[in-house]
């Protein structure tokens, strides 16, 4: 029988300051495989935790598995720059995105874990006067449906930030910023980790350093699936694999819209506190930067993708030029900062941008894919809506845009707005 | 992978080229043609431009899982 988990509060830190360090006990508990599941997920990455979690909670499943190839949050749920806001112009994606956003400031409670949601703001810099309108068109999208949205010239952005002297002269000059005061970050690993202890306390099996490899089936319907562990029966199948995605596809028969491809960050060396948002450039035909400030100090970086397919996870020298460059560019005084960390995770791009929450080739076989660059921000809304889906079978309005049909119909949710492809640069 | 090898040009940076798209999964359909792509992790089939080179379109045959590029051809040029 695993150990019964802490509550966590003030007067449990001050019973361990009497118990000594063996008051605590592990986040969640290894647990052998059982031969036969009601749900199975495939991926302990944010989505597949978060469904879990959502599934025992809301819908009182009580024989769930998460089968992990690797770690708990080995995948990209701990390697994003841990960013989250809402602020996307498609009604199907703002209304989605401001559900996670609203359920990241409750999250650290309904846990009972510490995920250090910090709504610091994040602000989309534009460098030249005509991104403006574009901005005001997503700003105003945005405050149509509730959700905040702020426009900022150039005077009012200098008073909110002055450590960016926008009147500076630059390579890129800044002509103004759209503003969501709510947007910020969270600490991405405490997400990972709270969710596999809330969902192994609800008792869903964690099964790390088991790769499926196949599903059986009779009939058209999927009866479980084939693991380096063994042969484990199902009675449905949930996929959350981010940037293997493509491979499930492989090996269920079914071609997918999407391709693979490297999204890198890097952090560089602490420094003192100067920067308390998260600020993002879109420098036109040369990169794009956004960074932020870690509670270490550290600046966390990212940009643009790499730009090919790619399994590596290491991402390219040219592509971590392109993401410093445009940081010092908005920063000069960052010009002597050291990188000490880079990294890449694979990203599954969608031919829309946008990501697929739906059945897949069998009637209980179900996908949590294609959250391109956006995965991570998502965790808590994906989480509750793809547990309704696989609880009913019937997809909850927040995602019915989100169907793998929309290709074939023609109903895309196409986001950058260039069409059928991961990138464009 | 830092660079890439042009059938004109040689071994060249990698900022010099572009990738346009894998190719697309078998099928005569739009839906084929357009959206679905053949996701292989050893193996894929890509569209790429000399861009800031010679300009001539490529073909190329990759390893993603390791960068390794199997072949590099002009596209439209005859292989065996």
């Amino acid at each position: 029988m695993p150990l019964a988990r802490r509550h966590y509060s003030a007067l449990a830190l001050l019973r361990a300051r009497w118990a000594g360090s063996r008051y605590w006990r592990p986040l969640w508990t290894g647990r052998t495989l059982k031969d036969h599941y009601d749900v199975v997920i495939v991926g302990a990455g944010g989505h597949g935790l978060a469904t879990a979690y959502h599934l025992a909670r809301d819908h009182g499943i009580k024989r769930i598995a998460i089968l992990e190839k690797r770690l708990v949050g080995y995948g990209n749920v701990g390697r994003n720059t841990t960013i989250v806001r809402s602020n996307y112009l498609l009604p199907e994606n703002h209304y989605f995105y401001e559900d996670a956003l609203r359920r990241w400031g409750t999250l650290s409670r309904d846990l009972n874990y510490n995920v250090m949601y910090s709504p610091r703001g994040v602000v989309d810099l534009a460098v030249s006067e005509d991104e403006i309108p574009a901005m005001a068109r997503r700003g105003n999208a945005l405050r149509l449906a509730g959700i905040d949205a702020e426009l900022l010239d150039v005077a009012a952005l200098e008073r909110a930030y002055p450590q960016l002297a926008p009147r500076r002269v630059r390579r890129f000059p800044l002509a103004g910023a759209l503003v969501q005061a709510r947007g910020g970050t969270v600490r991405h690993d405490a997400v990972a980790w709270g969710y596999a202890r809330a969902a192994s306390a609800l008792g869903v099996d964690i099964i790390e350093d088991c790769e499926v490899t196949g599903v059986r089936s009779h009939a058209d319907v999927a009866e479980g699936v084939e693991t380096t562990r063994g042969y484990v029966r199902a009675e449905r199948i949930l996929f959350a694999t981010a940037g293997h995605t493509g491979m499930i596809g492989t090996m269920l028969g079914v071609p997918l819209p999407i391709e693979t491809h490297l999204l890198q960050a890097m952090v560089s060396e602490p420094i003192k506190p100067f920067l308390d948002t998260v600020m993002v450039s879109v420098f036109p035909g040369h990169g794009e930067t956004y960074l932020s400030q870690s509670d270490r100090g550290g600046l966390v970086m990212g940009g643009h993708l790499d730009g090919f397919p790619s399994y590596t996870r290491e991402g390219t020298w040219d592509r971590m030029q392109d993401v410093v460059a445009g940081a010092v560019d908005l920063f000069p005084q960052l010009a002597g900062v050291k990188i000490v960390r880079q990294w890449a995770g694979t990203n599954d791009m969608t031919m829309d941008g946008s990501p697929i929450i739906d059945r897949c080739r069998y009637d209980n076989v179900f996908l949590n894919a294609g959250w391109c660059y956006g995965g991570f921000k998502t965790i808590p809304a994906s989480g509750a809506a793809c547990a309704t889906l696989v609880a009913t079978g019937t997809a909850p309005d927040l995602i019915k845009g989100y169907a793998l049909s929309r290709f074939a119909t023609g109903h895309l949710l196409d986001e950058p707005g260039y069409g059928p492809f991961p990138v464009r640069l | 992978m830092t660079s890439l090898s042009c059938p004109f040009c040689g071994v060249r940076e990698l900022a010099e080229f572009a990738f346009h798209k894998t190719l697309p999964n078998a099928g005569d359909d739009p839906l084929s043609a357009v959206y679905l792509r053949i996701n292989q992790v050893d193996d894929s089939h890509e569209y790429w431009q000399h861009v800031r080179g010679c300009r001539a379109w490529l073909k190329a045959r990759r390893n993603p899982s390791t960068g390794e590029v199997l072949e590099m051809n002009l596209l439209g040029a005859v292989t065996s």
